[in-house]
C-alpha cells in the first residue's frame, strides 16, 4: 500500500487545493484533512501544512495553529520520523510548534518567520530558492540535485527569519538552513532576499531531516501557466520547476 | 517633550481576544475573561489638551466606528496585564502608521496588551499571566513581554 499524505486544513488555510493537486500530480496518495477530522491524522504517513492564514494569524502567524489539536498528531508523527512539509503559513506554524529548527523543546519556539523587513510590507514576488544543504540531509530534498534551484512565489507579510544571535548560530552549526533565496542564475546575495530574512533563509530543516519548512510556495510554480518566464507557445499545463520539490517528496514516500 | 501612553481597544466584539481566550483555556491557563488592546507610547511635543484629538484624526490608528481610546496614567502594564513588544521594533511614527504622521508626535512604540481576569472579575495573578505569556502570548525569539 502506498504512503498516504494528509494536507491539513486549519480555519483560514487557503492553499490546500493547489498543494493537493501537485502532490497527486507527482504520484502521492494525498488527501485533504480538515480540522474537524484531527483524530484521523494518526493514520497518515506524512503531512503538509499548506499556506494561508490559519486561525487568521491571530496573536502571531502560526501561534494558535501550533497548539491546534491537528498539530498534536503532526508533532507526534514528526517525533516518530514521519515526513512533514510546511509551506508559507505552514512553515510559520512549524516554527511556532518548535518542529524546526527544532533546537528547543516542542512548542517552545527558538525562531520565527516574522514581519518582513526592512520595510514591513507584504511581499508578492516570483523568487528562486537554492538548496543550501546536502540533498540527503533532508528526506524531502533527497531526490534533488546538489545546489538545486527551485522557482516559487513568495507571498507573505511575515517571512523574515528572526532569532537571537545564539539561536542563529545553532541554525548554522546544526545545518538547519535548508534553502536560501537566490537569483535565477543561482547566485546568492542579499539582493535576492525579498524580506530581510536572516542569512537569506527561505527554508529550515530539523536535525533529524524529516521536517522541512519553506516560506515561498513551490506549488504555485508547479505548472508552466504559473511560471513567470513561461513560453507563451509552450504547453501551459506542463510541469514547472516548483514541482521538483514535490517529486523529491514523492520519492521519499515510496 | 512628554511621554504619553494610550490604549486602543475594540468596542465591537474582539474576535482575536476570544481566540486567544479559548486557546489559553485549551492550554490549561485558568482565565475567565481576556481583553486585548494596542498600546502606543508616544513622545509628544504638542499640547496635551488636544492630544487625543490629534491621535484620533489618524485613521490608520483609530477608527471611531470600532475603536475606543483610553489615556493611561502609567506607562507600565496594569495588574493582570502583559505588554508584548516585537524585539528590534523601530520607533518611527510614519513607519508604524503607513506613512501618516501625527502632529507633534516624534516617536512611537507599539505593544499588544493582553489583560487577563479571573473568575470573579478580578485581574489574574502574575503567575497566571506568566503562564499565558510562556505558553502562547509571547514568542521569546522575536518578542519581549512586560508583566504587570
Amino acid at each position: 500500500m502506498s504512503a498516504r499524505l494528509a494536507v491539513l486544513v486549519f480555519p483560514g488555510t487557503n492553499s490546500e487545493e493547489e498543494t493537493l493537486r501537485l502532490a497527486r500530480d507527482v504520484g502521492i496518495d494525498a488527501h485533504i484533512v480538515h480540522w474537524s477530522r484531527a483524530q484521523t491524522l494518526g493514520a497518515y504517513d506524512a503531512y503538509v501544512l499548506p499556506g494561508g492564514f490559519a486561525h487568521e494569524d491571530r496573536i502571531r502567524a502560526g501561534a494558535v495553529a501550533a497548539h491546534d489539536a491537528m498539530m498534536d498528531a503532526v508533532i507526534d508523527g514528526a517525533q516518530r520520523g514521519k515526513l512533514v512539509l510546511g509551506i508559507c503559513n505552514g512553515a510559520q506554524i512549524a516554527l511556532e510548534a518548535g518542529l524546526v529548527p527544532g533546537t528547543g523543546p516542542v512548542r517552545k519556539p527558538t525562531a520565527a518567520f516574522t514581519r518582513n523587513g526592512p520595510v514591513p510590507k507584504f511581499v508578492c514576488k516570483h523568487v528562486y530558492v537554492k538548496l543550501a544543504i546536502e540533498p540527503k540531509r533532508c528526506a524531502i530534498t533527497a531526490g534533488l540535485p546538489q545546489d538545486a534551484l527551485i522557482p516559487a512565489w513568495a507571498a507573505h507579510g511575515e517571512g523574515r527569519l528572526a532569532a537571537s544571535d545564539e539561536h542563529l548560530r545553532e541554525i548554522t552549526a546544526g545545518g538547519h538552513l535548508a534553502f536560501v533565496y537566490a537569483h535565477a542564475d543561482g547566485t546568492v546575495d542579499a539582493s535576492a532576499t525579498p524580506n530581510g530574512s536572516a542569512m537569506g533563509c527561505a527554508g529550515l530543516v530539523n536535525a533529524a531531516g524529516n521536517v522541512l519548512a519553506i516560506m515561498p510556495h513551490p506549488e504555485r510554480d508547479a505548472w508552466n501557466f504559473n511560471h513567470l518566464d513561461r513560453r507563451e507557445d509552450g504547453d501551459v499545463l506542463a510541469p514547472s520547476g516548483g514541482a521538483a520539490l514535490f517529486r523529491s517528496f514523492a520519492e521519499a514516500l515510496r | 517633550m512628554s511621554r504619553r501612553t494610550i490604549a486602543i481597544g475594540l468596542k465591537i466584539p474582539d474576535n482575536e481576544a476570544y481566540t486567544a481566550l479559548t486557546a489559553l483555556r485549551r492550554l490549561g491557563v485558568e482565565v475567565a475573561r481576556l481583553e486585548r488592546a494596542v498600546i502606543w507610547q508616544f513622545e509628544d511635543a504638542g499640547d496635551e489638551r488636544d492630544f487625543v484629538a490629534r491621535v484620533e484624526r489618524n485613521e490608520t490608528l483609530f477608527n471611531q466606528n470600532k475603536h475606543e481610546l483610553q489615556v493611561l496614567e502609567a506607562g507600565e502594564p496594569r495588574s493582570g496585564e502583559t505588554w508584548i513588544e516585537e524585539l528590534g521594533a523601530h520607533d518611527n511614527v510614519r513607519g508604524h502608521l503607513g506613512g501618516k504622521g501625527i502632529a507633534g508626535i516624534t516617536r512611537a512604540r507599539r505593544f499588544v496588551a493582553w489583560r487577563l481576569f479571573a473568575t470573579h472579575g478580578e485581574p489574574a495573578g502574575a503567575a497566571t499571566v506568566n503562564d499565558a505569556v510562556t505558553k502562547l502570548l509571547c514568542n521569546p525569539a522575536i518578542e519581549r513581554a512586560r508583566i504587570g
